[in-house]
């Protein structure tokens, strides 16, 4: 049977808007349009190629003729994984999620391990009265980089009096990258057995603290009739209502870097800037390709578990390049992938990369 | 009952995947069936001949044609009965070519189905009775909302026929969005002096009233009375129309809605339109580098608007070679995905262009991103398989046309229906190009998908032209489908009142049952689904004929 996104393909009209918009284009041997009018054909697609993508969605969200390029390279990726022929880092992923339910494989026991030594009270889910899930995200709750993101956040929401609950280790990961790897079947595995949990628990709202978690639970779970939003709209709205002041001053140009998943793909762009326009002292920059705009850090669509092959300047040199030509001394952000991209290059030449829960806690 | 069934081969059409034979045979011992017959043409003459004799000579009283789409031939069958001296509403049309023969290649199945479409036909044509056509009187008169080039036109041919005109304009002036185009392709003609002259030729005729800065807040009744309410300067305006010329232009589309190209955050990125206004004011360096990009707003999926906008490559090209003639050494690139420059003399004009030095290069840019020192484009060189990005002090986005803003307000006042680009809908988008589904309403103009001028200027022509025919004799016949109450059964719970849009019910206070005005009646049937006791029907429409119909087709009788 042809599949929907092979009769979009065919509709494809060559004009180019899906490899100008691309983060991989001109600098790596990924061409998305050529791919198009390869797949168009019938064409053999060399196997190393595939990957490149990193799922950031311009192509999509841009495409004249609706042809959801990103799609295709899903589907193209799927070839490859039934036949064995992926890279062995992704084969690795894969297997972790399988056992471990996070691509990192580390034990499902240690899922709820970064809020055991915090000073407030982290309660099951079950314990709650709101059914307000807060959603860890695989990278966040193992990483020691990231494991402060919900952390800060468990604590902020804490203080501003929001109740909330975690599944621990009854959480698995939610899948977003899995899918994006060519791995439909595993996707739908995790996707179960998180719905089956929501349920259990009557879970009524969750806050999710990746972008790529919320994408997930948001527009690809099918109708949960769970209201789903990302940390930052909660905590935008808490400084709006006045249930957490920022007293500190943070004194330092900050300029914030959009991720894909919360930004184009979500259309999130004004929350976290309202969260560092309340902090006194802070002086908000922006790049220029910003917004709808903004460049990919390349953390997404896999890209987090291997590198690829050709080596070339990363995007995360740039946007650090640029950010230090305006004089930034922080880089903001707001997803963990961009943080762990960025902060290699950032500390390179000397500027720090700082998710936006962190400046929070400071001025707190 | 003595029914006469015709099967058209359409030559070949019908013919290579329906067994016309096997039908006409079938239908010959079918009671009630006097002749079946199945001929290579119906419609010629000797297909015609054919029919009226077996009228004649066999006396029948129906008549089932199986052939092509109703709407294709309707008249000239209805005229063959009349002239045959047989009442034209005992005719029945089955569409054996469109709904069975051109759906799919299996014989078999055509055939089955052709054959019980016809069944169909002829239990729904026991039930038919004689019906007249109603004359109706209609008001020499015609309301022309919107008063841009193609209304404009359209008030001229009418009002030279003699007919009063009422030319509606929301703005204060006459003229649309021509009035403020500049050097017209390919007229080389200022907007304003051909509009200036459009208006002087109206001027002076007494048939002719201008209502600026108008609106229609009203709008009742039928066919060649239309009675409309006007929102005028001095006040509420009533007037009688016969019918109406709809001609309210389009919206340039807002390229904010692309928010990659970043219009409206920089002085530096305008449209074709701002760029038309400005020409003469823009500050640009002695040698500037201007990008022009084609199909901003057109082609577009991602935004609902999947249609060429037909004009923007021209104007493109106009912005060019503005440039060009006033900058000598600029550096002028243009970007396109296609360059359709179809009227006539549009490809020497783009090859003029570029011999002018304009630069084409195939790309639908990606994104537009202000830098400090210029504005940076950025996209696929689709040509050479290349990204670039450019620094241009100036950014043209060739917009496209979107529908009218008050397409939705206008559609729901007069009844009539958008198309899926939200643009008005025509009857039919060959054979009644002008027309709308509510007789005596047309439109005209680019209210009907992207036109340029000159096509505007031919479209409201051609639509004064179909009113005028419709209004010229000062009567008209309409369908004979009209309500009717069956006083016994009527319970005088007046819903129907209620539900009735043209005011066709009227309730008798001493009786207590309701009766229709026929006069008034449109024959839209929403009455009859309102009844609760089932006592209104539509003449030609009766509840019965339908369930036979269904029967027939599922064969339950």
């Amino acid at each position: 049977m042809v599949s929907q996104t092979q009769t979009r393909v065919l509709t494809c009209i060559q004009c180019g808007k899906c490899t100008g918009s691309c983060p991989e284009a001109g600098r790596t041997p990924f061409n998305i349009r050529m791919l198009v009018r390869k797949k168009q054909f019938q064409s053999v697609v060399e196997e190393s190629i595939p990957w490149y993508c990193t799922s950031c969605g311009a192509c999509t969200l841009r495409c004249p003729r609706d042809v959801k390029p990103s799609e295709m390279i899903i589907e193209m990726r799927s070839a490859l994984v039934e036949n064995g022929a992926i890279p062995a880092a992704i084969q690795k992923a894969l297997e972790n999620t399988f056992v471990q339910k996070n691509p990192w494989g580390r034990s499902r026991a240690k899922r709820g391990a970064w809020f055991e030594k915090l000073d407030i009270e982290v309660p099951h889910i079950s314990e709650t009265e709101s059914k307000r899930l807060l959603f860890t995200c695989c990278i966040q709750a193992y990483d020691p980089r990231c494991m402060v993101i919900p952390q800060n956040v468990a604590t902020i929401l804490t203080k501003g009096g929001v109740e909330f609950g975690v599944l621990g280790e009854e959480e698995a990961c939610c899948g977003n990258e899995i899918r994006r790897v060519g791995e439909s079947g595993l996707f739908e595995e995790l996707q179960e057995e998180n719905k089956a949990a929501f349920e259990e628990y009557g879970v009524k709202e969750i806050i999710a603290l990746s972008p790529h978690c919320m994408n997930a639970l948001k527009k690809e779970y099918g109708d949960l009739g769970i209201k789903i939003v990302h940390y930052t709209e909660v905590l935008a709205a808490m400084i709006k209502e006045g249930s957490i002041v920022p007293k500190g001053s943070f004194n330092k140009k900050v300029i914030y870097h959009d991720p894909c998943f919360l930004g184009k793909q979500n259309g999130i762009f004004d929350e976290p800037r309202s969260i560092l326009n309340a902090i006194e002292g802070l002086e908000p920059l922006e790049f220029s390709r910003s917004r709808e705009n903004s460049m990919c850090c390349e953390g997404g669509g896999g890209r987090m578990f291997f590198e690829v092959e050709a080596t070339y300047q990363r995007n995360a040199e740039v946007r650090v390049q640029e950010a230090v030509e305006k004089e930034a001394e922080v880089i903001a952000t707001s997803c963990p992938f961009c943080v762990m991209t960025l902060e290699d290059p950032a500390t390179e030449k000397g500027i720090t990369v700082k998710e936006l829960s962190e400046i929070l806690m400071e001025v707190l | 009952m003595k029914t006469g069934i015709f099967i058209c081969h359409c030559g070949h059409n019908i013919k290579h995947t329906v067994d016309v034979k096997k039908l006409s045979n079938f239908f010959k011992k079918y009671p009630g069936v006097t002749v079946s017959n199945d001929y290579p043409f119906v419609c010629s003459e000797p297909g015609q001949d054919m029919i009226s004799e077996s009228i004649e000579k066999q006396g029948l009283d129906r008549v089932i044609i199986a052939s092509c789409t109703p709407s294709l031939h309707g008249e000239l069958f209805k005229d063959l009965l009349k002239k045959s001296d047989l009442n034209p509403f005992l005719l029945r049309r089955v569409s054996i070519r469109e709904h069975c023969s051109w759906v799919g290649d299996d014989i078999e199945i055509n055939t089955e189905k052709a054959r019980r479409l016809i069944l169909a036909g002829l239990y729904s044509a026991a039930h038919y009775v004689p019906l007249e056509e109603k004359r109706v009187e209609v008001t020499k008169s015609a309301l022309i909302i919107g008063g841009g080039v193609s209304g404009l036109s359209a008030a001229d041919f009418l009002s030279k026929m003699g007919m009063q005109v009422y030319l509606v304009e929301k703005e204060a002036e006459l003229g649309g969005h021509v009035k403020n185009l500049k050097n017209i392709w390919p007229a080389r003609k200022d907007g304003k002096s051909i509009i200036d002259e459009m208006i002087e030729e109206l001027a002076g005729r007494e048939n002719v009233e201008i209502f600026a800065s108008t609106t229609i807040s009203g709008f009742e009744g039928f066919f060649g009375n239309y009675e409309v309410t006007l929102d005028t300067l001095e006040g509420e305006k009533k007037l009688t129309a016969g019918g109406v010329i709809i001609a309210i232009g389009f919206s340039p589309f807002d390229p904010r809605i692309k928010p990659e190209l970043q219009y409206g955050k920089d002085k530096r990125i305008i449209t074709t339109l701002e760029f038309e206004h400005n020409a003469d004011t823009l500050q640009l360096p002695e040698k500037p580098r201007v990008a022009i990009l084609h199909c901003v707003g057109s082609r577009d999926e991602q935004i609902g608007k999947p249609y060429c906008s037909r004009v923007c490559c021209i104007n493109a090209l106009r912005v060019g070679e503005a440039i060009k003639d006033k900058y000598k050494d600029s550096y002028v690139e243009s970007f396109y995905m296609d360059v359709r420059a179809h009227p006539r003399g549009g490809e020497e004009y783009f090859e003029d262009t570029q011999e002018k030095g304009v630069l084409f290069t195939r790309a639908n840019v990606a994104e537009i991103n202000p830098s400090l020192t210029g504005i940076v484009i950025r996209g696929e060189d689709t040509l050479f398989g290349e990204i670039f990005e450019r620094e241009f002090d100036l950014v043209v986005l060739s917009i496209g046309m979107s529908p009218p803003v008050d397409n939705k307000l206008t559609a729901s006042l007069l009844k009539i229906t958008l198309d899926k680009d939200k643009f008005f809908m025509e009857a039919h988008i060959k054979l009644r190009p002008f027309d709308t589904a509510v007789k005596g309403i047309f439109i005209a103009g680019s209210c009907s998908g992207p036109k340029d001028v000159e096509e505007s200027i031919n479209h409201g022509r051609a639509s004064a032209v179909k009113l005028f025919g419709f209004l010229n004799l000062g009567y008209a016949y309409v369908d004979p489908f009209i309500s009717y109450v069956d006083p016994k059964r009527c319970s005088g719970c007046r819903m129907c009142e209620q539900a009735c849009v043209a005011k066709a019910i009227k309730y008798d206070e001493e009786k207590r049952v309701v009766h229709v005005e026929e006069a008034a009646c449109m024959g839209c049937g929403l009455c009859n689904a309102t009844c609760p006791s089932s006592a209104i029907s539509l003449k030609g429409y009766i509840d019965c004929m339908i369930d036979d119909e269904i029967s027939a087709f599922m064969e339950a009788i």
